[in-house]
C-alpha cells in the first residue's frame, strides 16, 4: 500500500517537474527529462501493478475489496474525460475497449480514491483516510489532501475536490503547487493537448511559415512559442509519458 | 609511519654517508633522492589520512547571498599546476597564477593569485529553436605548453572556444611618425630617425579567442578531452560525440551516434567523455545507466561498437524507484597511468581497471546514508547533481564532493578515507583541518552531524588536484577554496 502511495507521489513530483523544466532557460536539459521519465514510468508501473486494494486495517482508507460501489467509478473515471482520446492519439492505434481500462480501474479506483486522499505525499494522510473512513463511511467521499491552504477542510470530505475532478477539462492550466489528481487531470489536459498538436509537427522553427489555420497546432502551443517545441525530439520522447499520465 | 618509508630513510642516510666518503657516487641524484625521500617521510605523503590538509585561501564573494553568474561551474589545473581556471555561470573565465615559491617561505607554497580574467561565452539565442543557449561555462581544458602563451578550450551548451592566454611585459616606444600616446606626427616635423626599442611595463595579461568551433551539437555539451596527440580533442553531448582538429573549426567528425532512431525508444544518453592520456585512439565514455564504453578510433570511423563495456550488475536488494537515477554516471576520468578510469555515480566513487569489464576493482561510498532519503532528494532536485571526481598526483587518492560543503578522499593503498569541510571558518593559513563525521543513525555523537542537518543547498561539485604537488582547489557555490598539506 505504502509502495503505491509512494508511486503516486513520485509521479506527481515527476510530472511537476517536466511541467516545468519546459520554462528553463537553456532548453529542456534531455538527461534529466529522459531521468525523470525513467521514475515517472517505473512509479506508474508499480502504481499500476499493484493489487486493487490490499486489506490493509490500519490504512482503513482503502478498504476491502467488497467496498467499490459503483460511485468510485464515476469519480474515476469523470476524473478522466480526455485521456480516451488522448491516448488514442498517443499511442496511434485504437485502444482496447473499455474492457481493458475500466475493469481494473474500477478495481483500482477504490484504492485510486485512497490515494487521492494522501495525494502529495504526507504523514497526515492515511490518518485523514482513516478518520474519513471512519466518520464517512462511502469511501468516494473519502477525504483528498489539498494544499496547505485547504486543509482546514480535510475533516468535511471532499465535496469540493469531487466537483473538481469531476468537472470538465479544461481545467485551469498551469497550477503546480497542487499535485493531487484533480490537477493532474489538468496537467494531462495540457499535456495531451500539447501533445496531439505536436504529433504531426516538424519541430517550431518550420512551422512559423504555415501559421494561419492550416495547423492545428493547439493554442497553448502557439502560446508559448518555442517553449514547448524547443527540442522536438525531446518532445516526441514525452508521449510515452504522455501516455503514462493518461493512464490515470 | 609506514615501514617502507623507514626503509628509505635508512637507505638514504646510507646513501648520504656513503656519497660523504666517495666522491664518484653522483651527488646530484644522491642529495635528491634524499631529499624526496625525507620529505615524504616527515610530510606523510604516503595516503589521505596521513596527509595533514591546511586552509590556505579563499576566493570569491564573503556573503551568503550567491549571484547566480558567480556559480562556480568547472575547475581545472594546467598541466604544471601553476596555472587553475576556474568558470562560471556568468560565462567567465578566471585563472590564478601560483606565486613563485619564495625560498625564504619555505613553510608554504605559493599562493594563488588572479592572472587573468575574460568573458569566455555570452548568452545567445537559437531562433531556429526559440531556445537561449547558457553562457555557462561546462567545462575547460587546458593544452600542455608549447611556447609561452597559454592555450585553454573552454565550453558551454553548444560552442567550444580556444583561449590564449598571453603576457606582455614590455612594449615598444620611441617610434618615428606616431607619439607615445599613440597620435600620429606630422611627417614633416620628423628631422631624426630612432629605432624603437622595447622598454619594460607593468605585466599584462591578454586572452584572445584563437579558434570558435561552434554549430556542432544539437544537444548540451558535457565534456570536452584533449587528445594526447595534442592536436585533436572531442566534444560529447548527450547523443553524439564529435572530434575535433585544434586548427580547423569548420569541420568536425562525429564518432560516436547513439540517436535513436526513433526519439520515443531514448533510453540512455552520454554523460562524460574522456580521452586515453596515452592512447591517442582511445577514449570512453559514461552513459545514464551506469556503463562505461571504451572505443577504439582504428577499428572504425563511427565507434558506436564499443571495444570494452564496462558495467557492474545492479544489486537487487538496493533496487528503488531511484536506481537508475543514482547509476547514473556523473564523470569518468582516467588516472594518470591510464591503466584505471574512475567513475562518479551519485552515492560512489568507483575505480575499474580498463582490463576487466565486468565490475570495478575498488567501490567507495561517498555518501551511503543518503540512500533512505532518495525521495526527498529527488524532490528537491538534489538527485540530479553531477559530482566530478579526481586522482591526485600518484593516482594514489582519489577526491570528490559531497553535501554541506564536505569533500571526501579515499586512499587507495590505505583504505582509508576522510571527510572535509570547505568552510569560512576555518580561516587562518596553516590551520590543519578537522575530519568530520556523519551520523547516519541513532545516537550522534559530539562534533558528528546527523543527515537531517546537512545542507544541500551547499554541495560541492567540482574540486581539482594540483598534477604534482598536494594542493587541491575546491569549489563550493560560489567560493574557491584551496587547501595544501602541512609543511613542517
Amino acid at each position: 500500500m505504502e509502495f503505491k502511495l509512494e508511486a503516486h507521489r513520485i509521479v506527481s513530483i515527476s510530472l511537476g517537474k517536466i511541467y516545468s523544466a519546459r520554462g528553463q532557460r537553456g532548453g529542456l536539459k534531455l538527461h534529466k527529462n529522459l531521468l525523470v521519465s525513467l521514475v515517472l514510468r517505473s512509479a506508474r508501473q508499480v502504481y499500476l501493478s499493484e493489487p486493487g486494494c490490499p486489506p490493509e486495517p490500519p490504512h482503513a482508507a482503502c478498504g476491502p475489496p467488497e467496498e467499490e460501489p459503483p460511485p468510485c467509478t464515476t469519480v474515476w473515471a469523470a476524473g478522466e474525460p480526455p485521456p480516451p482520446p488522448q491516448d488514442e492519439a498517443a499511442r496511434g492505434g485504437p485502444r482496447l475497449p473499455g474492457a481493458d481500462c475500466e475493469g481494473p480501474r474500477s478495481r483500482r479506483c477504490c484504492c485510486g480514491c485512497s490515494c487521492c486522499c494522501a495525494a502529495g505525499g504526507g504523514e497526515a494522510n492515511p490518518a485523514d483516510c482513516a478518520t474519513a473512513g471512519a466518520a464517512a463511511p462511502p469511501p468516494p467521499h473519502c477525504p483528498r489532501k489539498r494544499s496547505a491552504g485547504e486543509r482546514g477542510q480535510a475533516g468535511s470530505p471532499v465535496k469540493k475536490p469531487r466537483r473538481e475532478v469531476e468537472d470538465p477539462p479544461p481545467p485551469p492550466p498551469g497550477e503546480q503547487e497542487d499535485m493531487d489528481t484533480g490537477n493532474v487531470a489538468s496537467l494531462i489536459s495540457i499535456f495531451g493537448s500539447s501533445f496531439s498538436g505536436l504529433l504531426s509537427k516538424e519541430p517550431k522553427g518550420r512551422r512559423r511559415a504555415p501559421l494561419d489555420g492550416s495547423e492545428t497546432a493547439p493554442a497553448e502551443a502557439a502560446a508559448e512559442p518555442g517553449q514547448i517545441c524547443c527540442d522536438e525530439p525531446v518532445l516526441r520522447t514525452l508521449n510515452p509519458w504522455s501516455t503514462a499520465i493518461v493512464a490515470f | 609511519m609506514q615501514k617502507k618509508w623507514v626503509v628509505i630513510f635508512c637507505v638514504c642516510v646510507c646513501v648520504f654517508w656513503w656519497q660523504g666518503s666517495n666522491e664518484s657516487l653522483p651527488s646530484a641524484a644522491a642529495v635528491m633522492f634524499l631529499k624526496f625521500s625525507l620529505r615524504s617521510v616527515f610530510y606523510g605523503a604516503g595516503g589521505g589520512n596521513d596527509i595533514q590538509w591546511c586552509f590556505s585561501q579563499v576566493k570569491g564573494a564573503v556573503d551568503d547571498d550567491v549571484a547566480e553568474a558567480d556559480i562556480i561551474s568547472t575547475v581545472e589545473f594546467n598541466h604544471s599546476g601553476e596555472l587553475l581556471a576556474t568558470g562560471d555561470k556568468g560565462g567567465r573565465v578566471v585563472i590564478f597564477q601560483q606565486e613563485q615559491e619564495n625560498k625564504t617561505q619555505s613553510h608554504s607554497r605559493g599562493e594563488y593569485n588572479v592572472y587573468s580574467t575574460f568573458q569566455s561565452h555570452e548568452p545567445e539565442f537559437d531562433y531556429l529553436k526559440s531556445l537561449e543557449i547558457e553562457e555557462k561555462i561546462n567545462k575547460i581544458r587546458w593544452l600542455p605548453q608549447k611556447n609561452a602563451a597559454q592555450f585553454l578550450l573552454s565550453t558551454n551548451d553548444k560552442t567550444i572556444k580556444l583561449w590564449k592566454i598571453s603576457e606582455r611585459d614590455k612594449r615598444p616606444e620611441g617610434y618615428n611618425l606616431k607619439e607615445e600616446d599613440g597620435r600620429y606626427r606630422d611627417p614633416t616635423t620628423v628631422t631624426t630617425l630612432r629605432v624603437p626599442v622595447f622598454r619594460p611595463m607593468d605585466l599584462m595579461v591578454e586572452a584572445s579567442p584563437r579558434r570558435i568551433f561552434a554549430n556542432a551539437h544539437t544537444y548540451h555539451i558535457n565534456s570536452i578531452s584533449i587528445n594526447s596527440d595534442y592536436e585533436t580533442y572531442l566534444s560529447a553531448d548527450d547523443l553524439r560525440i564529435n572530434l575535433w582538429h585544434l586548427e580547423i573549426t569548420d569541420r568536425s567528425f562525429n564518432i560516436v551516434d547513439i540517436k535513436p532512431a526513433n526519439m520515443e525508444e531514448l533510453t540512455e544518453v552520454i554523460t562524460a567523455a574522456e580521452f586515453h592520456p596515452n592512447s591517442c585512439n582511445t577514449f570512453v565514455y559514461s552513459s545514464s545507466k551506469g556503463t562505461i564504453r571504451l572505443c577504439d578510433m582504428r577499428a572504425s570511423a563511427l565507434c558506436d561498437r564499443h571495444s570494452k563495456l564496462f558495467e557492474e550488475p545492479e544489486d537487487p536488494s538496493n533496487r528503488s524507484f531511484f536506481s537508475e537515477i543514482i547509476s547514473s554516471i556523473s564523470d569518468v576520468k582516467f588516472s594518470h597511468s591510464g591503466r584505471y578510469m574512475m567513475t562518479r555515480d551519485y552515492l560512489s566513487v568507483k575505480i575499474w581497471d580498463l582490463n576487466m569489464e565486468n565490475r570495478p576493482v575498488e567501490t567507495y561510498q561517498v555518501h551511503e546514508y543518503l540512500r533512505s532519503k532518495l525521495c526527498s532528494l529527488y524532490e528537491n532536485d538534489c538527485i540530479f547533481d553531477k559530482f566530478e571526481c579526481c586522482w591526485n598526483g600518484s593516482d594514489s587518492i582519489v577526491m570528490t564532493g559531497s553535501y554541506n560543503n564536505f569533500f571526501r578522499m579515499f586512499d587507495r593503498n590505505t583504505k582509508r578515507d576522510i571527510t572535509l569541510e570547505a568552510s569560512r571558518e576555518n580561516n587562518k593559513p596553516r590551520t590543519v583541518l578537522k575530519p568530520r563525521k556523519v551520523c547516519a543513525s541513532g545516537k550522534r555523537k559530539k562534533d558528528e552531524i546527523s543527515v537531517d542537518s546537512l545542507d544541500f543547498n551547499k554541495k560541492i561539485l567540482h574540486t581539482a588536484w594540483h598534477p604534482k604537488e598536494n594542493i587541491i582547489a575546491v569549489a563550493t557555490t560560489n567560493n574557491l577554496y584551496i587547501f595544501q598539506d602541512k609543511m613542517n
